[in-house]
């Protein structure tokens, strides 16, 4: 991996504009699966944006267990001598998820449930990957400047006393 | 690693507890469950077997609150201890922020200390990070039991890159919250190495500082853990403290441990199936979920409800960012129709013929 591949895979700072724009693709890809929601995680597990119906249950929980699964699914597919298994379903009675590799390093679950069918969902989402991985290149692209405020150690430190 | 996400104003950074099978990884996030304030924890989600032997991962949401307006979460994660487990060892560490590499100070447990730190270095450079660059601390858990070497030994052996060190007795609470202390205050100070100031840039990661898990703090010599008294909670060990010249803010503060906790805490069985990679001996797999007490306080919290029959569909979160006015796409879904209807069309047209001539 060059220098310039570490980069753009370790990036992990996201902007108004990104998450806007994603939700943007995000909310087109709903109205035409007619998927309940829709959650972009981080590889490592980090819930990026959702769109659609709220979640009724923790969805750093969710994105965990998300990464956890498809983590596990990869190297399920290394040791069968396949590069990765982009796509994983799993069927419930009455909701199902469908996630999907987006890029190197963010994937995308779909939850849905009657209203729609795996067909719909699959079909748009294939669409709505390739779109979002071109937002994500594109953001892996550009060099912006951006800071936490400078105070946010010595805050930090506070919150840290009081939460301890 | 770590996550800035300034349209949700968060930070999230990852931290794993790391160490041979039964040291006491579990118990120390399940300390951290039952006594963090409830509005800082999330629920403790534990893909485990049947006897409480972890089989992928304990997880656990820690909210330290909002800090400089931003949001800040360490997603606490915990991994399989036993040797067969390595794979799904490694996955867990892939984007760790720090490490908490707990040890058994047991003398008979000296060889699978070893071995275990040597496999966290291993799968940490299989992710091109190593213990030399990546904040970590240590823990010396079970002091009290009669076997437990002294704490020299344990530094010489296995605190290779003199990294903050703490004796715990996690299943008494005692050692469990400064490590998790310390541990935080080591990745934020990195977050600010990297993303403070005016000429941090988003084109790189936002990567921990070498060294930078050794305290910054000046030497204090670390008492020993009471046996039977409230622990007052240890600094960083004599040898973990190269008495640098600036002292951090984020420096551990003394604490007395609290009382000890209650058995592993209720658990809500949400799966029973036993993986084909888990040992023979292993009994069926389940994952189970501690409910909180309370849902974690957020800064702009989300509604948790489904939405009743006939509301509006995908009613857009509060706390999800509002896009901007961007138009949405509608014209690929448009002509992706068309491009059905006319292959369907083409397809009835051409069964039809066939058909016919048969």
């Amino acid at each position: 991996m060059s220098r310039d591949d570490q980069l753009r895979n370790q990036r992990i700072v996201y902007y108004e504009q990104d998450i806007a724009r994603l939700g943007t693709e995000l909310d087109a890809f709903l109205e035409l699966s007619k998927a309940r929601c829709t959650l972009l995680v981080d590889r490592d597990g980090h819930l990026v944006t959702r769109r659609g119906e709220p979640m009724k249950t923790s969805e750093e929980a969710i994105s965990a267990l998300i990464a956890g699964s498809f983590a596990a699914t990869r190297e399920m597919a290394r040791l069968l001598g396949e590069t990765e298994f982009s796509i994983l379903f799993h069927q419930g009675k009455r909701d199902s998820i469908q996630l999907q590799m987006i890029g190197e390093r963010t994937l995308m679950a779909t939850l849905f449930d009657g209203r729609t069918n795996l067909g719909m969902v699959r079909f748009y989402a294939q669409e709505a990957a390739v779109r979002i991985s071109k937002v994500f290149a594109e953001i892996a692209s550009e060099e912006r400047v951006g800071n936490l405020q400078e105070d946010f150690e010595a805050r930090a430190a506070d919150a840290l006393d009081k939460l301890f | 690693m770590v996550q800035i996400n300034f349209a949700q104003k968060t930070v999230n950074v990852k931290i794993v507890y790391y160490g041979p099978g039964m040291s006491g990884k579990t118990t120390n996030l399940e300390v951290v469950h039952q006594r963090a304030p409830s509005t800082n924890r999330g629920e403790l989600t534990s893909i485990s077997t049947d006897g409480d032997r972890t089989l992928f991962f304990d997880y656990m949401p820690l909210d330290l609150g909002t800090v400089a307006g931003m949001r800040t979460c360490f997603q606490v994660y915990t991994v399989p201890g036993q040797v067969y487990y390595n794979s799904t060892r490694k996955l867990v560490l892939q984007g760790v922020d720090g490490v908490i590499f707990v040890a058994d100070s047991s003398a008979s447990m000296l060889d699978q200390n070893i071995e275990s730190l040597r496999n966290l270095e291993e799968n940490l450079n299989e992710y091109g990070k190593s213990l030399s660059s990546i904040p970590h601390v240590m823990q010396w858990n079970k002091r009290d039991l009669p076997d437990a070497m002294s704490v020299e030994e344990l530094e010489r052996h296995l605190n290779h890159h003199r990294a903050a060190s703490f004796e715990a007795i996690a299943n008494t609470g005692q050692g469990v919250f400064p490590t998790l202390k310390a541990m935080a205050a080591v990745v934020l100070k990195g977050i600010m190495q990297e993303a403070g100031g005016p000429k941090a840039t988003s084109g790189t990661a936002i990567r921990p500082v070498a060294g930078s898990a050794r305290p910054a703090g000046a030497p204090s010599p670390r008492p020993a853990i009471p046996r039977d008294a409230p622990a007052v909670e240890p600094a960083f060990h004599p040898a973990a403290a190269p008495v640098p010249a600036e002292r951090t803010p984020l420096s551990v503060a003394a604490q007395a441990a609290p009382a000890a906790p209650a058995a592993r805490p209720a658990v809500r069985t949400i799966a029973a199936t036993a993986p084909a990679a888990a040992a023979p001996s292993s009994p069926a797999a389940v994952m189970r979920t501690v409910p909180k007490l309370t849902p974690v306080q957020r800064s702009d919290p989300r509604p948790h409800k489904m939405p009743v029959a006939g509301s509006p569909r995908r009613s857009r979160p509060a706390a999800a960012p509002a896009p901007v006015a961007a138009p949405r796409r509608r014209g690929n879904g448009v002509f992706t129709g068309m491009f059905v209807l006319l292959a369907a069309g083409a397809g009835a047209l051409l069964a039809w013929v066939v058909l016919s001539v048969l």
